[in-house]
């Protein structure tokens, strides 16, 4: 029995996690090489030492922000869906049979500002898979009445995320916070626009073409592989897709200027929640405010912070408390979560929170404690990179972001150098009452 | 590593004549993140009957409270700045902790470590607060807000009613309430022995480091290596059907049985390679997805299991730990619109007579068959995957993993599969779990048995209409007294 296994060592991320006592100064750690093509395709390989497996991801710089049109919410998600359903060469029969042939493990994702396409592979297949995904990408063909037919798996979606209160939370949350801008509604969609998909075949065509384009499209290869094969079939396959025209125009949102709120009265029993939100800001590694931000949402509401002890651990009021403060191309929100054992109890977590956060815009936070947010932050992100398929996901949001791992060395280099002061300017900043929207949700039985 | 050990699955060890020293799964390297996988081979189905839910409040105790010298803030404080954190899992025969850290951090994390696991603080405030999770888990978590993992739970406890099997992982509300703190220290002194340990560790850590923590764990009592007899679950007669009453958009199905099949059994490869044909988790290459979801546009997704599988709607892979010397047949049909709900099910049911009947073609043999020997690889990319594996490998008296499985489906024949289909599963004496708003509505329709035409909104080609008109008039044969409807809230108390 082969209970003493085959040791491997990967050297790269020996070399640069094992030295010291401290986390490492570099925060991405791995060598990867970056080719442009001339379509403004982009390829970065990282060669990783994890053996025999090969993670793909393709990132397509084109979410649910990009959808510009009233009506047409969700359709980054629903197109995420269409490009499953092959092309003249590929059907998707044939384009399952190979992914059998490979004993591949594939799927998608669709957020705010990107659609991610991953596929996890043995390393003998990377041939097959870079020729099967530049088909998809460049030759993507179907009917109205398969179009249709994924327009219901949608609703199935809808249908089974509609189970959970929180996820209704965030659609009534941003469609309260936002008056102008795309991320008023949630990658889902609204539903009347998810009900209204089946008939949108043209529309679906016209995005296909927009959005699907090389220059907004980056390819992560992460594994056992050269960088020099990987590059030669990139450049076979990929090559004569053409680079598109399209510019979005992404409404601006305008500064909010009261407080806002609203309530949902949840159609069985369940917890109360209540989401206290601010209009945040974008991501950037070159300036400090979402960063800050960022260590902020740790400071005030990780379960190491003093407002978590008190009202999870030694109240016991809350049993759920964070804050969520995305990376996004423009402004979303910085929103602090709670779910609150009695319905009773939720204007004191509200006030609790409210007083947490004008804390922050009071005076400076501890060093000590700024320090170790840093020091947690470091690490999480090095613990996180144990396989290649984390090394490509982990790799995935920043890519959309900027195009290049660069971006999070440079974001890591930022956390660094927050002090005191930066957290009490941007808490001053960000946290202002006119600002802010409050969405709260209780459920039968906690009535 | 003791060899003897190794070859005789844990789940059949008679127990007397053998050292109850604890077992080791070592994975040595040059990782700088070092993986402890603890796991202590008593889960839920050594919860006393009165009291379901105490082996996973025991486990929350330690991963989740204090330890004698620390309290959790304490502990928090001190892994914060590593960002370590200690989790648990509690299964019916398995107990597991698993923690990372970073080689920086070793010394400092594993004293915290092994003070939460060997010596638990058992302070009042903390059952206080991991009561209220644990029941919030299951009134809340599962039986409000996720139709999905529910209707699994149901089909479980269904299938396993009056057997050890018999609750959900956490227990009963009404259980979890009794819990008192003597229950938590008698639970953690009967069953978190040497005997019970299989201590996973790999990484870069040193030799010396090793063997500090086989003297800690040599703190632990030794215990006697019993052996793991359960009872067969209670034979199922015809068609049953248990429906919980929610208020929801949607209904969500979960259909099945026990099977005797474990890793351990010669006809574990041939029905894995059946089910990953049927309904591979979450891949669009099984038959019911593509029959039911990518053809027809019905749900989200359909799938099937032959071994347990929770939280399968957050995660693309299994959890490692969750072995069990006794295992379902399950098939997960996402949730569908009310209106094409008795379709739906009749499509369900149609496909998996046509699995048994039929079988699998030299074709679809041979693409699972391949399928697999690939996929496998994609199993264990991480050590703490690796690490779980080699436990469960440990337990059912198998090989590494990948290597038995390889080398099975190397050797397995179509007529195998085949066979063992026709041997291990059937199309009746089955249970249906259902959740829905106006079960009623539908129990109704499903014992009328009136046929159920399906309206699409676009053409169909003429294969899928043909098999349609079959479809809609499927027989089921439900029988009245043998479909029972239960409030949701009653689910888990």
């Amino acid at each position: 029995m082969a209970l003493m296994f085959r040791i491997f060592v990967p050297l790269l991320l020996c070399g640069a996690l094992a030295l010291g006592a401290s986390p490492p100064r570099k925060a991405f750690p791995w060598d990867y090489q970056m080719d442009d093509f001339p379509n403004g395709l982009r390829l970065i390989t990282v060669p990783t030492d994890f053996p025999n497996v090969v993670a793909l991801q393709i990132v397509v710089s084109t979410g649910s922000r990009n959808e510009v049109e009233p009506g047409k919410s969700g359709f980054a998600h629903f197109f995420e869906h269409m490009m499953f359903r092959g092309t003249k060469r590929f059907p998707p029969e044939a384009y399952d049979q190979v992914i059998k042939e490979m004993g591949a493990a594939r799927n998608a994702y669709t957020t705010d500002d990107r659609t991610v396409f991953y596929t996890t592979f043995s390393k003998e297949d990377i041939g097959r898979i870079i020729e099967l995904e530049a088909d998809r990408f460049q030759n993507l063909d179907y009917g109205e009445a398969a179009f249709k037919t994924e327009a219901l798996a949608v609703l199935g979606e809808y249908n089974k995320n509609s189970q959970s209160p929180t996820q209704k939370l965030y659609e009534v949350l941003r469609d309260k916070a936002f008056d102008k801008h795309t991320y008023k509604h949630t990658t889902m969609g609204f539903l009347d626009d998810i009900k209204e998909m089946p008939h949108q075949y043209e529309y679906s065509r016209k995005f296909f073409s927009r959005w699907y384009r090389p220059e907004y499209t980056t390819i992560i290869v992460a594994g056992d592989v050269e960088p020099a094969r990987v590059k030669a079939l990139v450049k076979k396959y990929w090559s004569g897709w053409q680079h598109g025209s399209y510019k979005a125009d992404i409404p601006a949102e305008p500064p909010q200027k009261e407080p806002r709120t609203a309530h949902i009265d949840w159609r069985s029993p369940t917890l109360p929640w209540i989401a206290i939100a601010y209009k945040g800001a974008a991501y950037s590694d070159t300036k400090k405010d979402q960063v800050t931000l960022d260590i902020t949402s740790f400071l005030g509401f990780d379960s190491s912070s003093d407002l978590y002890k008190k009202l999870v651990i030694d109240e016991q009021k809350v049993d759920i408390l964070y804050a969520y403060n995305p990376d996004r191309v423009d402004p979303q929100l910085f929103t602090v979560m709670a779910r609150v054992k009695k319905q009773e109890d939720v204007p004191y977590v509200r006030d609790q929170v409210l007083a947490k956060l004008k804390e922050f815009r009071d005076k400076p936070v501890d060093p000590k404690r700024l320090e170790a947010v840093k020091k947690h932050l470091r690490y999480s992100f090095a613990l996180a990179l144990d396989n290649s398929e984390a090394i490509a996901a982990t790799l995935a949001p920043y890519v959309a972001l900027r195009r290049t791992p660069e971006t999070i060395n440079k974001v890591y280099a930022l956390y660094d150098e927050v002090t005191p002061e930066d957290v009490q300017r941007i808490a001053a900043k960000y946290f202002q009452k006119d600002a802010r929207t409050i969405v709260t949700l209780t459920g039968g039985e906690s009535k | 590593m003791n060899k003897l050990l190794t070859l005789i699955p844990l789940l059949l060890l008679a127990g007397a004549a053998l050292p109850a020293a604890p077992r080791f799964v070592e994975l040595p390297g040059d990782s700088p993140l070092i993986t402890f996988r603890v796991v202590f081979l008593r889960g839920a189905a050594s919860d006393p009957a009165d009291k379901p839910g105490l082996a996973r409040l025991t486990a929350s105790l330690l991963s989740d409270g204090g330890s004698k010298s620390m309290t959790h803030n304490q502990i928090v404080d001190r892994f914060f700045p590593m960002a370590v954190h200690v989790s648990s899992q509690v299964d019916k025969e398995m107990t597991t902790f698993t923690a990372v850290t970073h080689i920086d951090n070793l010394n400092e994390f594993y004293s915290i470590f092994r003070a939460m696991l060997l010596e638990p603080g058992w302070r009042a405030d903390d059952l206080k607060r991991l009561r209220d999770q644990q029941i919030n888990f299951l009134r809340v978590s599962l039986r409000g807000n996720n139709d999905e993992e529910l209707g699994k739970e149901v089909l479980y406890q269904a299938i396993y009613q009056g057997h050890p099997y018999g609750w959900q992982n956490a227990g009963a509300v009404s259980g979890i309430k009794r819990i008192t703190r003597d229950d938590l220290r008698s639970f953690y002194r009967a069953n978190y022995t040497q005997s019970n340990l299989i201590f996973g560790i790999g990484g870069g850590y040193s030799p010396e480091f090793l063997a500090r923590v086989k003297k800690d764990f040599a703190s632990l009592p030794e215990g006697e290596r019993v052996a793991v007899k359960r009872p067969a679950p209670h034979k199922i007669k015809g068609i049953r059907v248990r429906m919980v009453e929610k208020n929801t958009r949607s209904v969500a199905y979960s259909i099945g049985f026990p099977i005797s099949v474990t890793r351990a059994d010669p006809d574990y490869i041939p029905l894995r390679v059946a089910q990953s044909y049927f309904g591979q988790h979450r891949s669009s290459i099984g038959r019911l997805y593509q029959r039911m979801r990518e053809k027809r546009g019905l749900n989200y997704g359909d799938y099937a299991y032959i071994e347990y599988f929770p939280r399968g709607m957050f995660q693309s892979q299994p959890d490692p730990n969750l072995a069990r010397p006794q295992q379902i047949f399950q098939m997960w049909i996402r949730p569908v619109p009310p209106p094409v709900a008795h379709f739906t099910l009749r499509l369900a049911m149609f496909e998996l007579n046509k699995l048994i009947d039929d079988g699998l073609s030299d074709r679809d043999f041979e693409n699972a068959r391949g399928y697999l020997s690939k996929y496998v690889n994609l199993l264990t990319q991480t050590k703490n995957a690796e690490l779980g594996y080699a436990i469960d490998s440990l337990y059912y008296g198998i090989p590494n993993y990948n290597t038995y499985l390889k080398t099975g489906l190397a050797k397995l024949t179509r007529d195998d599969v085949n066979r063992a289909i026709k041997k291990h599963l059937r199309a009746t004496d089955l249970w249906i779990a259902v959740i829905a708003k106006n079960c009623e509505q539908l129990k109704s329709s499903f014992l009328a048995g009136e046929p159920s035409p399906m309206k699409y909104n676009s053409p169909k080609p003429e294969e899928i209409t043909t098999e349609d008109k079959i479809v809609e008039s499927w027989k089921i044969p439900f029988q009245a007294d043998a479909v029972e409807i239960i409030p949701v809230e009653k689910v888990f108390e």
